[in-house]
Protein backbone atom coordinates (compact mmCIF):
# COMPACT_ATOMS: atom_id res chain seq x y z
CA UNK A 1 0.00 0.00 0.00
CA UNK A 2 1.24 3.57 -1.37
CA UNK A 3 -0.78 5.48 1.96
CA UNK A 4 2.54 3.41 4.27
CA UNK A 5 4.93 5.19 2.67
CA UNK A 6 3.41 8.51 1.95
CA UNK A 7 2.42 8.94 5.56
CA UNK A 8 5.57 7.99 6.41
CA UNK A 9 7.50 11.01 4.35
CA UNK A 10 5.07 12.83 6.62
CA UNK A 11 6.14 11.80 9.23
CA UNK A 12 9.47 12.16 8.79
CA UNK A 13 8.57 15.76 7.44
CA UNK A 14 7.44 16.33 10.78
CA UNK A 15 9.84 14.99 12.74
CA UNK A 16 12.73 17.21 11.03
CA UNK A 17 9.94 20.21 12.01
CA UNK A 18 10.26 19.59 15.80
CA UNK A 19 13.71 19.20 15.19
CA UNK A 20 14.46 22.60 13.96
CA UNK A 21 12.15 24.16 16.06
CA UNK A 22 13.29 22.77 19.24
CA UNK A 23 17.23 24.16 17.90
CA UNK A 24 15.08 27.54 17.44
CA UNK A 25 14.19 27.41 21.20
CA UNK A 26 16.98 26.32 22.14
CA UNK A 27 18.98 29.08 20.98
CA UNK A 28 16.12 31.52 22.33
CA UNK A 29 19.11 33.65 24.06
CA UNK A 30 21.89 33.04 21.78
CA UNK A 31 23.60 36.10 20.78
CA UNK A 32 23.22 36.84 16.78
CA UNK A 33 21.17 33.82 16.23
CA UNK A 34 18.94 33.47 13.47
CA UNK A 35 15.66 31.32 13.32
CA UNK A 36 15.13 28.45 11.16
CA UNK A 37 11.96 27.35 8.97
CA UNK A 38 11.30 24.09 7.49
CA UNK A 39 9.91 24.14 3.44
CA UNK A 40 7.90 21.30 2.05
CA UNK A 41 7.17 20.74 -1.09
CA UNK A 42 4.42 17.75 -2.45
CA UNK A 43 6.41 14.89 -4.00
CA UNK A 44 5.63 13.60 -7.48
CA UNK A 45 2.53 12.43 -8.75
CA UNK A 46 1.16 9.36 -10.49
CA UNK A 47 -0.99 10.24 -13.07
CA UNK A 48 -3.66 7.30 -13.92
CA UNK A 49 -5.57 9.49 -16.09
CA UNK A 50 -4.40 12.56 -17.51
CA UNK A 51 -6.42 15.66 -17.75
CA UNK A 52 -7.26 17.09 -21.00
CA UNK A 53 -6.75 13.20 -22.76
CA UNK A 54 -9.39 12.34 -25.25
CA UNK A 55 -12.73 10.64 -23.83
CA UNK A 56 -14.15 10.17 -27.21
CA UNK A 57 -13.45 10.85 -30.71
CA UNK A 58 -16.11 14.08 -30.39
CA UNK A 59 -13.11 15.77 -28.70
CA UNK A 60 -14.51 15.44 -25.12
CA UNK A 61 -11.99 15.40 -22.67
CA UNK A 62 -11.02 14.58 -19.32
CA UNK A 63 -11.83 17.63 -17.29
CA UNK A 64 -9.74 17.00 -13.94
CA UNK A 65 -6.79 13.81 -14.23
CA UNK A 66 -6.17 11.62 -11.52
CA UNK A 67 -3.05 12.71 -9.38
CA UNK A 68 -1.98 9.81 -7.05
CA UNK A 69 0.74 12.41 -4.68
CA UNK A 70 3.45 10.41 -2.99
CA UNK A 71 4.02 12.07 -0.40
CA UNK A 72 6.16 15.10 0.91
CA UNK A 73 9.58 16.00 1.21
CA UNK A 74 11.85 19.01 2.56
CA UNK A 75 13.47 21.49 0.20
CA UNK A 76 15.35 24.16 2.61
CA UNK A 77 15.70 24.82 6.34
CA UNK A 78 16.68 28.24 5.36
CA UNK A 79 17.36 31.32 8.40
CA UNK A 80 15.40 34.02 8.62
CA UNK A 81 18.12 36.38 8.44
CA UNK A 82 16.41 39.53 9.99
CA UNK A 83 17.36 41.71 12.43
CA UNK A 84 17.28 40.91 16.31
CA UNK A 85 16.80 43.07 19.20
CA UNK A 86 19.67 45.12 20.14
CA UNK A 87 20.37 44.24 24.63
CA UNK A 88 22.23 46.90 25.97
CA UNK A 89 25.48 45.02 27.81
CA UNK A 90 27.13 47.88 28.78
CA UNK A 91 30.45 45.98 27.90
CA UNK A 92 32.68 48.59 25.46
CA UNK A 93 33.98 45.63 23.28
CA UNK A 94 30.24 44.44 22.29
CA UNK A 95 29.00 45.55 19.11
CA UNK A 96 26.17 44.98 17.31
CA UNK A 97 25.11 45.26 13.83
CA UNK A 98 21.83 47.45 12.99
CA UNK A 99 21.20 46.43 9.44
CA UNK A 100 22.85 44.54 6.82
CA UNK A 101 26.34 42.90 7.50
CA UNK A 102 28.49 39.95 9.31
CA UNK A 103 31.62 40.51 11.55
CA UNK A 104 34.70 38.98 9.51
CA UNK A 105 36.41 36.62 11.44
CA UNK A 106 39.61 34.94 11.15
CA UNK A 107 39.91 31.40 12.29
CA UNK A 108 42.95 29.49 13.64
CA UNK A 109 43.50 27.35 10.19
CA UNK A 110 43.00 30.89 8.52
CA UNK A 111 39.84 30.20 6.74
CA UNK A 112 37.69 33.06 7.53
CA UNK A 113 33.80 32.74 8.57
CA UNK A 114 31.36 35.34 9.11
CA UNK A 115 28.98 35.97 12.37
CA UNK A 116 26.68 38.45 13.90
CA UNK A 117 27.23 37.96 17.09
CA UNK A 118 29.82 40.74 18.21
CA UNK A 119 30.58 39.70 21.75
CA UNK A 120 33.92 40.26 21.35
CA UNK A 121 37.28 40.70 24.05
CA UNK A 122 40.59 41.26 24.49
CA UNK A 123 43.25 38.42 24.21
CA UNK A 124 46.95 38.44 26.10
CA UNK A 125 48.25 40.32 23.26
CA UNK A 126 45.62 42.93 23.30
CA UNK A 127 43.96 41.60 20.16
CA UNK A 128 40.39 41.99 19.33
CA UNK A 129 38.90 38.47 19.35
CA UNK A 130 35.45 37.07 19.73
CA UNK A 131 34.56 34.62 22.89
CA UNK A 132 36.58 32.14 21.17
CA UNK A 133 39.65 33.72 20.68
CA UNK A 134 39.30 33.66 17.24
CA UNK A 135 40.68 36.91 15.54
CA UNK A 136 38.09 39.77 14.44
CA UNK A 137 39.09 41.33 11.19
CA UNK A 138 41.13 43.32 9.96
CA UNK A 139 43.29 42.46 13.56
CA UNK A 140 43.31 45.59 15.93
CA UNK A 141 45.20 45.68 18.43
CA UNK A 142 44.65 47.78 21.39
CA UNK A 143 47.21 49.13 23.53
CA UNK A 144 47.40 48.15 27.03
CA UNK A 145 47.70 51.48 28.21
CA UNK A 146 44.65 53.00 26.90
CA UNK A 147 41.99 54.36 29.19
CA UNK A 148 38.85 54.35 26.72
CA UNK A 149 37.91 52.85 23.61
CA UNK A 150 35.24 53.61 21.13
CA UNK A 151 33.58 52.03 18.04
CA UNK A 152 31.61 54.22 16.12
CA UNK A 153 28.82 53.54 13.75
CA UNK A 154 30.91 52.98 10.87
CA UNK A 155 33.33 50.29 13.31
CA UNK A 156 36.46 52.78 13.56
CA UNK A 157 38.31 51.68 16.76
CA UNK A 158 39.37 54.56 18.30
CA UNK A 159 41.74 54.64 21.67
CA UNK A 160 42.42 57.30 24.26
CA UNK A 161 45.81 57.18 25.33
CA UNK A 162 47.05 58.63 28.36
CA UNK A 163 48.86 62.30 28.50
CA UNK A 164 47.23 62.99 24.33
CA UNK A 165 44.40 64.86 24.11
CA UNK A 166 43.22 63.80 20.92
CA UNK A 167 41.99 59.90 20.65
CA UNK A 168 44.12 57.41 18.55
CA UNK A 169 42.64 55.64 15.38
CA UNK A 170 43.60 52.09 15.57
CA UNK A 171 41.24 50.59 12.43
CA UNK A 172 37.98 49.88 11.01
CA UNK A 173 35.89 47.11 11.51
CA UNK A 174 35.45 44.66 8.32
CA UNK A 175 32.08 43.82 7.94
CA UNK A 176 31.06 41.37 4.66
CA UNK A 177 27.44 41.09 3.22
CA UNK A 178 26.47 37.82 0.66
CA UNK A 179 23.68 38.51 -2.54
CA UNK A 180 21.90 35.28 -0.58
CA UNK A 181 22.75 35.31 2.94
CA UNK A 182 19.94 32.92 3.74
CA UNK A 183 22.40 30.49 1.75
CA UNK A 184 25.06 30.84 4.18
CA UNK A 185 25.78 27.33 5.82
CA UNK A 186 26.05 27.61 9.68
CA UNK A 187 29.18 25.75 11.25
CA UNK A 188 27.98 26.61 14.85
CA UNK A 189 29.82 28.65 17.25
CA UNK A 190 27.44 31.57 16.19
CA UNK A 191 29.73 31.00 12.41
CA UNK A 192 28.87 30.99 9.12
CA UNK A 193 30.64 30.46 6.17
CA UNK A 194 30.37 31.08 2.26
CA UNK A 195 28.79 28.89 0.37
CA UNK A 196 27.81 28.34 -3.75
CA UNK A 197 24.44 29.33 -2.74
CA UNK A 198 25.64 32.74 -1.12
CA UNK A 199 27.55 34.19 -3.81
CA UNK A 200 30.98 35.75 -2.94
CA UNK A 201 31.51 37.54 -0.18
CA UNK A 202 31.28 41.69 -0.99
CA UNK A 203 33.45 43.25 1.85
CA UNK A 204 32.57 46.95 3.49
CA UNK A 205 32.78 48.79 6.34
CA UNK A 206 29.75 49.74 8.35
CA UNK A 207 27.43 52.64 7.46
CA UNK A 208 28.98 51.79 3.74
CA UNK A 209 26.54 51.30 0.69
CA UNK A 210 24.14 48.33 1.71
CA UNK A 211 25.88 47.76 4.85
CA UNK A 212 24.26 49.01 8.48
CA UNK A 213 25.63 50.74 11.08
CA UNK A 214 27.25 49.34 14.32
CA UNK A 215 26.61 49.85 18.09
CA UNK A 216 28.72 49.76 20.73
CA UNK A 217 27.71 48.51 24.09
CA UNK A 218 24.95 46.54 22.33
CA UNK A 219 24.71 43.12 21.59
CA UNK A 220 22.23 41.43 18.91
CA UNK A 221 19.81 39.05 21.08
CA UNK A 222 18.87 35.73 18.65
CA UNK A 223 15.69 36.58 16.39
CA UNK A 224 13.53 33.66 17.77
CA UNK A 225 9.88 34.62 18.57
CA UNK A 226 8.83 31.80 21.40
CA UNK A 227 5.25 32.23 20.65
CA UNK A 228 5.66 31.59 16.94
CA UNK A 229 7.89 28.20 17.52
CA UNK A 230 5.19 27.08 20.01
CA UNK A 231 2.64 27.54 18.14
CA UNK A 232 4.58 25.95 14.83
CA UNK A 233 5.21 23.29 17.26
CA UNK A 234 1.89 22.11 18.35
CA UNK A 235 1.34 22.20 14.91
CA UNK A 236 3.89 19.79 13.90
CA UNK A 237 2.94 17.50 17.16
CA UNK A 238 -0.66 17.28 15.52
CA UNK A 239 0.21 16.44 11.89
CA UNK A 240 2.80 13.63 12.97
CA UNK A 241 -0.38 12.30 15.19
CA UNK A 242 -2.49 12.37 11.80
CA UNK A 243 0.17 10.86 10.04
CA UNK A 244 0.27 8.25 12.21
CA UNK A 245 -3.08 7.29 11.87
CA UNK A 246 -2.64 6.86 8.42
CA UNK A 247 -0.15 4.34 9.42
CA UNK A 248 -2.45 2.73 11.58
CA UNK A 249 -5.95 2.75 9.13
CA UNK A 250 -3.69 1.08 6.10
CA UNK A 251 -1.96 -1.44 8.81
CA UNK A 252 -5.64 -2.49 9.82
CA UNK A 253 -7.33 -2.44 5.92
CA UNK A 254 -4.06 -4.20 4.95
CA UNK A 255 -4.91 -7.05 8.04
CA UNK A 256 -8.56 -6.80 6.37
CA UNK A 257 -7.20 -7.81 3.41
CA UNK A 258 -5.05 -10.94 4.60
CA UNK A 259 -7.88 -12.22 7.30
CA UNK A 260 -9.95 -12.78 4.28
CA UNK A 261 -7.50 -15.88 2.88
CA UNK A 262 -8.53 -18.75 5.28
CA UNK A 263 -5.71 -20.89 2.70
CA UNK B 1 -21.45 -15.66 -6.92
CA UNK B 2 -17.87 -14.95 -8.38
CA UNK B 3 -19.34 -11.28 -9.49
CA UNK B 4 -19.89 -10.36 -5.70
CA UNK B 5 -16.38 -11.15 -5.45
CA UNK B 6 -15.09 -8.90 -8.21
CA UNK B 7 -17.81 -6.49 -7.40
CA UNK B 8 -16.35 -6.16 -3.99
CA UNK B 9 -12.40 -6.64 -5.45
CA UNK B 10 -13.45 -3.46 -7.55
CA UNK B 11 -14.54 -1.10 -4.39
CA UNK B 12 -11.60 -2.51 -2.65
CA UNK B 13 -9.14 -1.17 -5.17
CA UNK B 14 -10.91 2.53 -5.47
CA UNK B 15 -11.23 2.66 -1.47
CA UNK B 16 -6.99 1.75 -1.78
CA UNK B 17 -6.05 4.95 -4.11
CA UNK B 18 -8.66 7.21 -1.98
CA UNK B 19 -6.63 6.29 1.53
CA UNK B 20 -3.62 7.33 -0.91
CA UNK B 21 -4.70 10.52 -1.60
CA UNK B 22 -6.12 11.16 1.74
CA UNK B 23 -2.42 10.12 3.29
CA UNK B 24 -1.17 12.79 0.52
CA UNK B 25 -3.34 15.30 1.76
CA UNK B 26 -1.79 14.71 5.43
CA UNK B 27 1.48 14.36 4.79
CA UNK B 28 1.32 17.89 2.97
CA UNK B 29 -0.27 19.48 5.46
CA UNK B 30 3.13 21.80 6.17
CA UNK B 31 3.36 22.69 2.81
CA UNK B 32 3.32 26.27 1.48
CA UNK B 33 0.47 26.71 -1.32
CA UNK B 34 -0.39 22.98 -1.55
CA UNK B 35 -4.08 22.51 -2.35
CA UNK B 36 -5.58 18.78 -1.55
CA UNK B 37 -7.25 16.27 -3.86
CA UNK B 38 -10.23 14.11 -3.04
CA UNK B 39 -10.59 11.34 -4.95
CA UNK B 40 -14.26 10.43 -6.83
CA UNK B 41 -16.02 7.44 -7.85
CA UNK B 42 -18.16 6.83 -10.85
CA UNK B 43 -20.36 3.29 -11.09
CA UNK B 44 -19.13 1.46 -13.54
CA UNK B 45 -21.80 -1.22 -15.84
CA UNK B 46 -19.74 -3.38 -16.70
CA UNK B 47 -20.82 -4.57 -20.42
CA UNK B 48 -19.93 -8.10 -20.26
CA UNK B 49 -20.64 -9.27 -16.80
CA UNK B 50 -24.25 -10.17 -15.92
CA UNK B 51 -25.84 -11.79 -13.82
CA UNK B 52 -28.29 -14.18 -14.62
CA UNK B 53 -30.04 -15.52 -10.97
CA UNK B 54 -32.00 -11.93 -10.75
CA UNK B 55 -35.30 -12.65 -11.51
CA UNK B 56 -35.44 -9.96 -14.15
CA UNK B 57 -32.48 -11.74 -15.87
CA UNK B 58 -29.58 -10.20 -17.45
CA UNK B 59 -28.97 -7.43 -15.30
CA UNK B 60 -25.70 -5.26 -15.77
CA UNK B 61 -23.44 -5.45 -12.78
CA UNK B 62 -22.03 -2.28 -11.62
CA UNK B 63 -18.57 -2.13 -10.80
CA UNK B 64 -16.92 0.84 -9.09
CA UNK B 65 -14.36 2.50 -11.01
CA UNK B 66 -12.29 5.95 -9.24
CA UNK B 67 -12.39 9.02 -12.62
CA UNK B 68 -10.68 11.61 -10.76
CA UNK B 69 -8.91 13.19 -8.00
CA UNK B 70 -10.53 16.94 -8.60
CA UNK B 71 -8.61 19.34 -7.05
CA UNK B 72 -9.64 21.39 -4.40
CA UNK B 73 -8.98 25.36 -5.08
CA UNK B 74 -9.94 26.74 -1.63
CA UNK B 75 -7.48 29.57 -0.19
CA UNK B 76 -5.11 28.14 2.62
CA UNK B 77 -5.00 30.03 5.73
CA UNK B 78 -2.44 32.71 5.32
CA UNK B 79 0.23 32.81 7.93
CA UNK B 80 2.09 36.10 8.35
CA UNK B 81 5.63 35.38 8.70
CA UNK B 82 7.32 39.02 7.95
CA UNK B 83 9.66 38.11 5.71
CA UNK B 84 9.49 40.75 2.58
CA UNK B 85 10.33 38.50 0.05
CA UNK B 86 7.04 36.03 0.80
CA UNK B 87 4.07 36.76 -0.85
CA UNK B 88 0.58 34.98 -0.34
CA UNK B 89 -1.53 34.81 -3.68
CA UNK B 90 -4.98 35.64 -3.29
CA UNK B 91 -7.96 34.31 -5.84
CA UNK B 92 -7.11 32.25 -8.24
CA UNK B 93 -3.52 33.63 -9.30
CA UNK B 94 -0.36 31.84 -9.89
CA UNK B 95 3.19 32.82 -10.03
CA UNK B 96 4.86 31.40 -13.03
CA UNK B 97 8.11 29.40 -12.23
CA UNK B 98 10.80 28.70 -14.76
CA UNK B 99 11.84 25.29 -15.15
CA UNK B 100 14.10 23.19 -16.91
CA UNK B 101 10.79 21.40 -18.22
CA UNK B 102 9.16 24.95 -19.15
CA UNK B 103 7.25 26.91 -17.56
CA UNK B 104 5.43 25.78 -14.34
CA UNK B 105 2.54 27.54 -11.94
CA UNK B 106 2.90 27.67 -7.83
CA UNK B 107 1.40 29.43 -5.19
CA UNK B 108 4.00 28.90 -2.82
CA UNK B 109 4.97 32.55 -2.28
CA UNK B 110 8.13 31.93 -0.22
CA UNK B 111 10.71 33.36 -2.28
CA UNK B 112 14.38 33.74 -2.02
CA UNK B 113 17.71 34.88 -3.82
CA UNK B 114 19.98 32.86 -5.80
CA UNK B 115 24.11 33.52 -5.83
CA UNK B 116 23.33 35.38 -8.81
CA UNK B 117 20.64 37.94 -7.24
CA UNK B 118 17.66 36.54 -8.84
CA UNK B 119 14.21 35.89 -7.20
CA UNK B 120 13.89 32.14 -7.07
CA UNK B 121 11.31 29.69 -5.39
CA UNK B 122 12.72 27.54 -2.02
CA UNK B 123 13.24 25.05 -4.93
CA UNK B 124 15.35 27.34 -6.83
CA UNK B 125 13.60 27.70 -9.88
CA UNK B 126 13.66 31.11 -11.09
CA UNK B 127 10.74 33.27 -10.28
CA UNK B 128 9.42 35.06 -13.84
CA UNK B 129 8.72 39.15 -13.65
CA UNK B 130 6.38 40.96 -16.52
CA UNK B 131 9.71 41.00 -18.02
CA UNK B 132 11.52 37.80 -17.39
CA UNK B 133 13.89 37.10 -14.47
CA UNK B 134 13.71 39.56 -11.61
CA UNK B 135 17.60 40.10 -10.73
CA UNK B 136 19.02 42.51 -7.77
CA UNK B 137 22.46 43.58 -7.42
CA UNK B 138 24.95 42.63 -4.46
CA UNK B 139 24.68 46.32 -2.77
CA UNK B 140 21.03 46.21 -3.15
CA UNK B 141 18.91 46.20 0.40
CA UNK B 142 15.59 46.65 2.04
CA UNK B 143 13.49 44.46 -0.57
CA UNK B 144 9.98 44.89 -0.78
CA UNK B 145 6.92 43.62 -3.14
CA UNK B 146 4.19 46.14 -3.11
CA UNK B 147 0.32 44.42 -2.93
CA UNK B 148 0.15 44.37 -6.68
CA UNK B 149 3.74 42.40 -7.17
CA UNK B 150 5.89 45.32 -8.11
CA UNK B 151 9.20 44.00 -6.88
CA UNK B 152 11.79 47.03 -5.05
CA UNK B 153 14.66 47.61 -3.33
CA UNK B 154 16.18 50.69 -1.54
CA UNK B 155 17.67 50.98 -5.25
CA UNK B 156 13.97 51.38 -7.02
CA UNK B 157 12.15 49.41 -9.02
CA UNK B 158 13.12 45.71 -9.93
CA UNK B 159 10.34 44.27 -11.29
CA UNK B 160 6.54 42.83 -11.12
CA UNK B 161 6.12 39.29 -10.36
CA UNK B 162 3.90 37.78 -13.84
CA UNK B 163 0.27 36.45 -11.83
CA UNK B 164 -1.36 34.43 -14.14
CA UNK B 165 -4.80 32.62 -13.78
CA UNK B 166 -6.40 30.02 -15.64
CA UNK B 167 -10.19 29.48 -17.40
CA UNK B 168 -10.47 25.94 -16.24
CA UNK B 169 -8.02 25.86 -12.61
CA UNK B 170 -9.18 22.31 -12.20
CA UNK B 171 -7.31 20.94 -15.04
CA UNK B 172 -4.23 22.03 -13.60
CA UNK B 173 -2.04 18.87 -13.01
CA UNK B 174 0.17 18.06 -10.19
CA UNK B 175 3.68 18.39 -10.81
CA UNK B 176 5.38 17.93 -7.73
CA UNK B 177 7.71 20.55 -6.34
CA UNK B 178 4.54 22.58 -5.21
CA UNK B 179 4.46 23.43 -9.18
CA UNK B 180 1.31 22.43 -11.14
CA UNK B 181 1.73 22.54 -15.21
CA UNK B 182 -1.10 23.35 -17.19
CA UNK B 183 -1.66 22.02 -20.85
CA UNK B 184 -3.66 25.61 -22.01
CA UNK B 185 -1.33 29.31 -21.88
CA UNK B 186 -2.28 30.97 -18.90
CA UNK B 187 -4.22 34.46 -18.98
CA UNK B 188 -2.77 37.45 -17.31
CA UNK B 189 -4.06 37.56 -14.11
CA UNK B 190 -5.16 41.34 -14.58
CA UNK B 191 -4.19 44.73 -13.33
CA UNK B 192 -6.44 44.38 -10.40
CA UNK B 193 -4.56 41.21 -9.40
CA UNK B 194 -3.81 41.99 -5.49
CA UNK B 195 -1.20 40.11 -3.12
CA UNK B 196 -0.37 39.17 0.42
CA UNK B 197 3.13 40.48 1.13
CA UNK B 198 5.14 39.19 4.05
CA UNK B 199 2.61 36.46 4.24
CA UNK B 200 2.64 32.88 3.39
CA UNK B 201 -0.23 30.86 1.89
CA UNK B 202 -0.18 27.50 4.07
CA UNK B 203 -1.84 24.25 2.90
CA UNK B 204 -5.71 23.82 2.39
CA UNK B 205 -5.77 20.71 3.58
CA UNK B 206 -8.42 20.43 6.12
CA UNK B 207 -7.79 18.08 8.87
CA UNK B 208 -10.85 17.12 10.21
CA UNK B 209 -12.25 16.14 6.45
CA UNK B 210 -9.63 14.13 5.89
CA UNK B 211 -9.77 12.26 9.07
CA UNK B 212 -13.44 11.65 8.76
CA UNK B 213 -12.48 10.59 5.34
CA UNK B 214 -9.42 7.72 6.78
CA UNK B 215 -12.33 6.58 9.47
CA UNK B 216 -14.87 5.90 6.28
CA UNK B 217 -12.58 4.70 4.12
CA UNK B 218 -11.04 2.28 6.71
CA UNK B 219 -14.44 0.95 7.63
CA UNK B 220 -16.13 0.23 3.91
CA UNK B 221 -12.89 -1.60 3.11
CA UNK B 222 -12.94 -3.71 6.22
CA UNK B 223 -16.69 -4.02 5.42
CA UNK B 224 -16.35 -5.12 2.22
CA UNK B 225 -13.67 -7.28 3.05
CA UNK B 226 -16.10 -9.07 5.49
CA UNK B 227 -18.50 -9.42 2.45
CA UNK B 228 -15.99 -10.76 0.21
CA UNK B 229 -15.55 -13.50 3.38
CA UNK B 230 -18.85 -14.43 3.90
CA UNK B 231 -19.22 -14.32 0.06
CA UNK B 232 -16.50 -17.08 0.07
CA UNK B 233 -17.83 -18.87 2.99
CA UNK B 234 -21.49 -19.35 1.55
CA UNK B 235 -19.47 -21.10 -1.70
CA UNK B 236 -17.75 -23.43 0.88
CA UNK B 237 -20.96 -24.26 2.41
CA UNK B 238 -22.81 -24.23 -0.67
CA UNK B 239 -20.44 -26.44 -2.57
CA UNK B 240 -20.06 -29.10 0.04
CA UNK B 241 -23.91 -29.30 1.34
CA UNK B 242 -24.11 -29.81 -2.81
CA UNK B 243 -21.64 -32.28 -2.72
CA UNK B 244 -23.45 -34.53 0.52
CA UNK B 245 -26.52 -34.90 -1.33
CA UNK B 246 -26.88 -39.09 -1.73
CA UNK B 247 -27.28 -39.80 -5.33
Amino acid sequence: MRALQTAATGMMAQELNVQVISNNIANVRTTGYKRQTVHFQDLLYENFRRAGSATSDQNTMVPAGTFIGSGVKTTSTGRIMSQGNLSSTEKQYDVAIRGEGLFKIRMPDGRTTYSRDGSFDLDAQGQLVTRDGYTVEPGITVPNNATSVSINAQGTVEVQLPGQTAPQTLGQLQLTRFVNKVGLESIGDNLFVETAASGPAIDGVGGGEGFGSLQQNYLEEGNVQAVTELTTLIAAQRAYEMNSKVITAADQMMSATTSMFRG
Amino acid sequence: MENALLVGLSRQMALARELDVIANNLANTSTNGFKSRSARFNEFIMPVASAETFPSGDRRLSYVIDKGTPIDLSQGALERTGNPLDVALREDNYLVVQTPNGQRYTRAGSLSLNQQGELVTKGGQQVLGEGGPIRFSNTETNFSIAVDGTVSSDQGVRGKLRQVRFNNPRALSSDGNNLFASATPPLPAGPQARLEPGAIEGSNVKAIIEMTRLMEVQRSYQGIANMMTKTDELRTKAISRLADQQA
